[in-house]
């Protein structure tokens, strides 16, 4: 499997990344949601804690899979895809990736607003994004936080639906040139 | 008093004449604070109460009838984060329906090492009365003066945070308390 993407299919590393960030992002989901119903106990404290450190994680694995991605070009569209169906495909590939990007920076924003700490998994602090306490725009960020995370929500269902379509209906290598590779090999891709 | 004049001499005496006339002073509230430093989850945070009520008897020069009454309205708190105030002043904490009041009486002051003061007092926070001392440091400016005074406490001596919360990795059990006043002064006990 090439480091790099081809023509052909998805590079080593996006790969790695798409999958190691769909991990998180599922995670983070599952914990937001249930920290938020738990009683004030020191638990909650950690569990909050946790939420925000895989929120920093994730912010900064987007960046970084941003910038690598800037550097290589992406794989062909399936060729028998018509051309709505490839702006759909780009338009919503853009939005999610605006939307991992901008959640964790409004819950850092929130955070920040609130005047909570934030040590990355006990390690160290990160400053906060606003000038400390800030009870006007507290409710704000947390209601674009939540928001922007139903409409990732959205979103997902119909990438993966989108995924599966391809995969199951379509036949293509769409999903497999994400996860086992492609499987028409045409030079250097597995 | 053997070179005195006259009307100096009066007012020595006169002075003599009431025990215990040490200087008091009226607080200026809007330029002092009474603040706390502690940590959450490791992290340094600083907290105040907007509400005291201090009395101050203060005489530089005579520390043996210095005497310091404060009370302090728990219900002040602010953290600047407003879970965490309501978190604080619930039962785990402060308790501050039960106990809305804290307060502080000095018993003895002492001259320490470097010219410090130490006042030795009593503390009474959340039901639990506990021996505490602060370091007293005080300027004067003419009619005006700056009091500043610290002291460490540990919040668990007091209750506050037991159980469950009392992991100081969560939220520290030393606390320095830090309270500056301003000032002015006042009619000595007794009338002048």
């Amino acid at each position: 499997m090439p480091l790099r993407s081809n023509e052909q299919g998805w590079g080593a590393l996006v790969r790695a990344f798409h999958w190691l960030i769909a991990v998180l992002i599922v995670a983070q989901g599952v914990i937001g949601l249930s920290m938020v119903q738990m009683g004030l106990t020191p638990a909650k404290v950690r569990v909050f804690a946790l939420h925000k450190s895989i929120g920093m994680t994730i912010l900064a694995l987007v960046l970084l899979r941003i910038a690598w991605r800037l550097t290589e070009r992406r794989p062909a569209d399936p060729s028998a895809m018509p051309r709505w169906q490839r702006r759909a495909a780009h338009a919503l590939h853009l939005a999610l990736y605006v939307l991992i990007l901008a959640i964790p920076l409004s819950g850092w924003w929130f955070n920040s607003t609130a005047n909570a700490p934030l040590v990355w998994f006990g390690w160290f602090d990160i400053p906060g994004l606003t000038g400390g306490y800030d009870p006007v725009w507290k409710p704000r960020a947390l209601l674009l936080h939540q928001t922007l995370f139903w409409i990732l929500v959205a979103l997902l269902a119909g990438h993966v639906g989108a995924a599966l379509w391809h995969h199951f209906r379509e036949r293509d290598d769409v999903l497999r040139r994400m996860t086992i590779g492609p499987r028409k090999q045409n030079g250097e891709a597995r | 008093m053997m070179n005195c004049l006259g009307g100096l001499c009066a007012a020595m005496l006169l002075g003599l004449a009431v025990p215990a006339l040490a200087q008091t002073w009226q607080v200026d509230a809007a330029h002092s604070t009474l603040t706390f430093t502690n940590t959450y989850q490791n992290v340094e945070y600083t907290g105040q109460f907007r509400r005291f009520d201090a009395d101050i008897n203060y005489d530089p020069g005579d520390i043996t009838h210095a005497k310091f009454d404060v009370s302090v309205d728990i219900t002040s708190l602010d953290t600047r984060n407003s879970e965490r105030d309501h978190t604080a002043l619930g039962t785990n904490f402060f308790d501050a329906t039960k106990f809305p009041k804290a307060h502080f009486v000095t018993t003895a002051f002492r001259q320490a090492a470097g010219g410090k003061v130490i006042a030795e007092g009593v503390l009474t926070l959340r039901g639990v009365s506990k021996p505490v001392a602060l370091t007293v440091t005080f300027a004067p400016h003419g009619d005006t003066a700056t009091l500043d005074v610290t002291a460490p406490l540990k919040r668990l001596d007091f209750g506050i945070g037991a159980g469950q919360w009392a992991d100081p990795s969560m939220i520290g059990n030393g606390v320095t308390v830090h309270g500056h006043l301003l000032l002015r002064k006042g009619n000595p006990q007794g009338g002048s």
